[in-house]
């Protein structure tokens, strides 16, 4: 027996012990808008092999695990998984043309009377018409991130030199006696924050309105801490037709363009962000 | 202005959205991911740390640090194994 045959022997008794700790669960990638019963290769996490699971006209693309979640300490490993989890969706998105993503480390598990097989397909049975009606809501859409940015010191400067209110403000500190204008600072200040939070409630709702106009479904998110010479005062997901994202991209050049603002563009994403919930 | 989705640059991005959305099954059918938020709150704040070296300029060696481990996971990657096939 050669070394070679050895090891194969000695790696198909472990494969076949394994095979049944890995039959138990399907991690489930996306559930595409398409009629298939195929194997896309060993494109998933791990390099594991990834096949569809049928039912009607769509089916959910999945790989055969172990019921684990998949868990880390080490970030570089998550990410990794990450990214092979995005690498899935955007294939079966290439292929399939509409996909409902889902969120990483979704694994659907066998139970004693039933094959972790079954229960997707059970799953998409019994979601089918929710499913249907969210690939008709995302289909021929992409989703895109829109991030905009000011620069807290340019608007400040611009805001002194136009609004009244400051600007006498800040000329009375200099007449003053020191105690004096520490409290005139303090006004100053408090006055500043608050036109700032007016100009950025203004530019909120005209950028909004100029983004709204070429997306078909928006949903806000949580601004984000940035560097601390930006401010994030907007970020979107944005759902837009492939055929307009460039008009989108034409108004978000607009807007970067301004003196003390910046704008992140990202995708195009799988619709993420409007596939889940109502 | 072109959208961007090169896969370092917006990472953070992608991460937002493969973390935190997507189809949510609400079935005991599920595995339970208690464990999968702190995954998210871990990563986010190496993210941090991240942004902080961005400014910095530091990113580049990060950067080929990220593809160096990638190779490496690649070289050393096992065959998976494949339940179907052997059911079959």
């Amino acid at each position: 027996m050669s070394l070679e045959t050895q090891h194969r022997a000695k790696t198909k008794v472990a494969l076949a012990t394994e095979a049944i700790v890995e039959e138990e669960g399907r991690y489930v990638y996306c559930v595409a808008d398409a009629r298939e019963d195929m194997s896309l290769g060993k494109i998933g996490i791990e390099g594991h092999k990834v096949h569809t699971i049928p039912h009607k006209d769509i089916c959910a693309v999945v790989h055969s695990c172990s019921a684990q979640p998949y868990q880390s300490d080490d970030q570089e490993v998550v990410k990794a998984w990450v990214r092979m989890h995005q690498k899935v969706v955007d294939a079966a998105w290439e292929r399939w043309d509409t996909v409902l993503p889902l969120s990483f480390d979704t694994i659907i598990r066998g139970e004693a009377e039933k094959s972790a097989e079954q229960n997707v397909k059970d799953w998409l049975k019994q979601e089918y018409e929710e499913f249907k009606r969210r690939i008709k809501k995302v289909k021929g859409r992409a989703e895109y991130g829109v991030q905009i940015f000011w620069e807290p010191k340019v608007i400040a400067q611009s805001l002194t030199s136009t609004s009244p209110q400051i600007r006498r403000l800040d000329e009375e500190i200099k007449t003053k006696p020191k105690g004096l204008a520490y409290m005139y600072r303090q006004r100053l200040e408090n006055l500043m924050k608050h036109e700032m939070e007016t100009k950025a409630d203004e530019y909120f709702k005209d950028f909004y309105g100029r983004i709204r106009k070429y997306t078909d479904d928006v949903r806000v998110e949580k601004t984000k801490r940035a560097e601390p010479s930006l401010q994030m005062i907007m970020n979107l997901s944005c759902l837009v037709y492939r055929d307009r994202y460039t008009e989108l991209g034409e108004e978000l050049g607009k807007i970067n363009r301004m003196r003390g603002f910046a704008v992140r563009f990202t995708g195009p994403w799988p619709p993420y962000s409007f596939v889940g919930g109502a | 202005m072109e959208p961007t989705r090169n896969s370092h640059a917006t990472l953070v991005d992608l991460l937002d959205r493969v973390l935190d959305k997507g189809i949510v099954i609400q079935a005991d059918i599920i595995i339970s991911l208690a464990g999968v938020p702190l995954i998210g709150v871990n990563l986010r704040a190496a993210l941090a740390g991240m942004e902080t070296m961005l400014e910095y300029g530091l990113m580049k060696e990060w950067d080929a640090r990220a593809r160096a481990w990638e190779n490496e996971q690649r070289q050393k990657k096992v065959e998976p194994i494949c339940a179907a096939q052997i059911a079959r």
